[in-house]
């Protein structure tokens, strides 16, 4: 009976290395990509949940110059059609899969937008990765934005209250009062939707981006061996995975200053 | 009684919940004039946050009027003196407008002297050299100077609660109001407090203060309003309110606290 992992399949799949390498390099840059698209777009979503852009205020107000308290016009007049934007688009990038979401990306909007077809670092097939981006990108812009927004509201009211009645305006309390201890109550959140972005990246291997799993795939195409390539995959992935959440644990004690007696 | 300009008027001021149903606020008329100590009492529930907190707006009410500086504060929109229509500018007008809460509402993640120059520097513009000496300054006066570099953590809670005034006072407000400020403290530490308020009395600031420390109410208020089903029940000196109550609701109220 042959053993589960075996010593000379390593020997085998040697002289793929620079795959695996090549694997490692898409799979970071395509990280680091998602992560600027999805808190730029992560951030606009939330500073729409959070907006009181009420176009319809006017209707709410009654002819005395009072706030209506209860009727139709009243709700309409809380209506917020940046809110209602934003909550639809994390809805329902929330409530499909990933794998789908990348297809009707790859298939659908980059099927009608054709890419110029270069590669970059002279390897990396950009009609591939861009989609990818784009697609990882927009799906973690939809779970940045949850984490920001409940960040913003799990700090205490009296804070905003405190800032607003010493004369800030709503935009100086949330620079200076309510993000910056929002920031610190959602840095583990953050951390971890960072590395469920490298892990989800995986996926991408589906429409021909040549990330780590997609140098298994070729090794296993040209060798047979599967076990092995897949585990140089899972130490790949755990170094890289790790160590992020530790960086990111060390900028969580270092901004906890204010917690120490 | 000395005459006084009158500084904030209240009239019928209402806020009400539910279609009417809860009635937290249901026309309160007063008057609070410069350099009045005014005291609000009254039992739990009976509207004297919701009163105090829709002073500086941060309750919506939903009738009456607040003049203060002789603009309705509760109306978005107002004409002003050559009669064209502005919005009601709420931020400057709560820089007029000291609060100090029960829960003292310190800035956490910022030490005790960011705290107190943040409003003057970013807000009034001050620069921060002059904003700290100023801070400074008045630290000292509730003996907390050497805590400036502290974060608010590091305090105790009378400490916490003389450094939020005196972050209040920093903005140079016309008028301070105080939620129920010794209510969260432990009871050694009350003292300190009104110690503090009491200067702020003597020095002629305007307060507006619900409590339940019926002895500041009495030693240090001229005017005491008592409250109860978001109604001002009865008003006057704390020798009338506390030597001859009328109503019988403040009668029962005394009974109980005294």
């Amino acid at each position: 009976m042959e053993s589960f992992i075996q010593a000379d399949n390593f020997a085998k799949i040697l002289p793929y290395a620079k795959l695996f390498r090549q694997g490692m390099q898409v799979t970071v840059l395509l990280s680091l990509f998602t992560v600027a698209i999805g808190f730029c777009i992560a951030l606009v979503l939330a500073l729409m949940r959070l907006s009181n852009v009420r176009p319809f205020r006017a209707l709410g107000i009654d002819k005395d110059g009072h706030q209506r308290e209860t009727g139709l016009l009243a709700w309409i007049s809380y209506f917020n059609p940046l809110d209602f934007l934003a909550t639809a688009y994390v809805e329902i990038l929330r409530s499909t899969p990933v794998i789908v979401q990348v297809f009707i990306i790859y298939y659908g909007v980059f099927g009608l937008v054709k890419l110029p077809s270069f590669q970059l670092l002279g390897f990396i097939k950009f009609d591939r990765f861009f989609p990818g981006v784009v697609a990882l990108g927009m799906n973690s812009g939809a779970y940045l934005c949850e984490i920001i927004r409940s960040g913003v509201q799990s700090i205490d009211g009296g804070q905003t209250e405190a800032a607003r009645s010493l004369g800030l305006s709503q935009a100086q309390n949330l620079r200076y009062i309510i993000l910056p201890q929002a920031l610190k109550n959602i840095l583990p959140a953050i951390a971890n939707e960072f590395v469920v972005i490298i892990k989800e990246s995986a996926i991408t291997y589906t429409i021909g981006v040549q990330d780590i799993m997609s140098a298994v795939n070729a090794v296993k195409g040209a060798t047979f061996v599967i076990i092995e390539p897949l585990l140089v995959a899972t130490g790949i992935y755990f170094c890289l995975c790790f160590p992020t959440s530790k960086i990111i644990a060390y900028f969580e004690r270092r901004m906890s200053r204010g917690d120490k007696r | 009684m000395a005459t006084r300009d009158s500084l904030i008027q209240v009239t019928d001021l209402k806020k009400h919940y539910k279609m009417g149903v809860i009635k937290a606020l249901d026309g309160v008329t007063v008057d609070i004039n410069r350099g009045d100590v005014m005291v609000v009492i009254g039992p739990s529930g009976s509207g004297k946050s919701t009163f105090l907190r829709s002073l500086n707006l941060l309750e919506e009410p939903t009738g009456g009027a607040i003049v203060f500086d002789g603009v309705d504060i509760t109306k978005k929109k107002y004409q002003d003196a050559g009669g064209k229509t502005v919005r009601l500018d709420i931020d400057s007008l709560r820089q007029k407008m000291g609060m100090v809460f029960q829960h003292f509402n310190l800035f956490p993640h910022m030490t005790i002297l960011d705290n107190m120059i943040l409003a003057p520097v970013k807000v009034k513009g001050m620069s921060r050299q002059e904003a700290t000496k100023k801070a400074l300054a008045l630290l000292d006066r509730v003996g907390l100077k050497d805590r400036a570099d502290a974060y608010p953590i590091q305090l105790s809670g009378g400490q916490k609660q003389r450094v939020a005034i005196v972050r209040a006072l920093a903005m140079e407000p016309e008028v301070m109001l105080f939620d129920e400020p010794t209510s969260a403290l432990d009871p050694e530490m009350v003292g300190e407090v009104l110690d503090v308020m009491k200067e702020l009395a003597r020095e002629g600031m305007t307060m507006v203060c619900v409590t339940h420390e019926m002895g500041f109410a009495r030693e240090v208020g001229n005017r005491v309003l008592f409250m109860a089903d978001g109604m001002l029940l009865e008003q006057g000196s704390p020798e009338e309110i506390f030597g001859s109550p009328q109503h019988p609701r403040l009668k029962e109220f005394l009974a109980k606290v005294l």
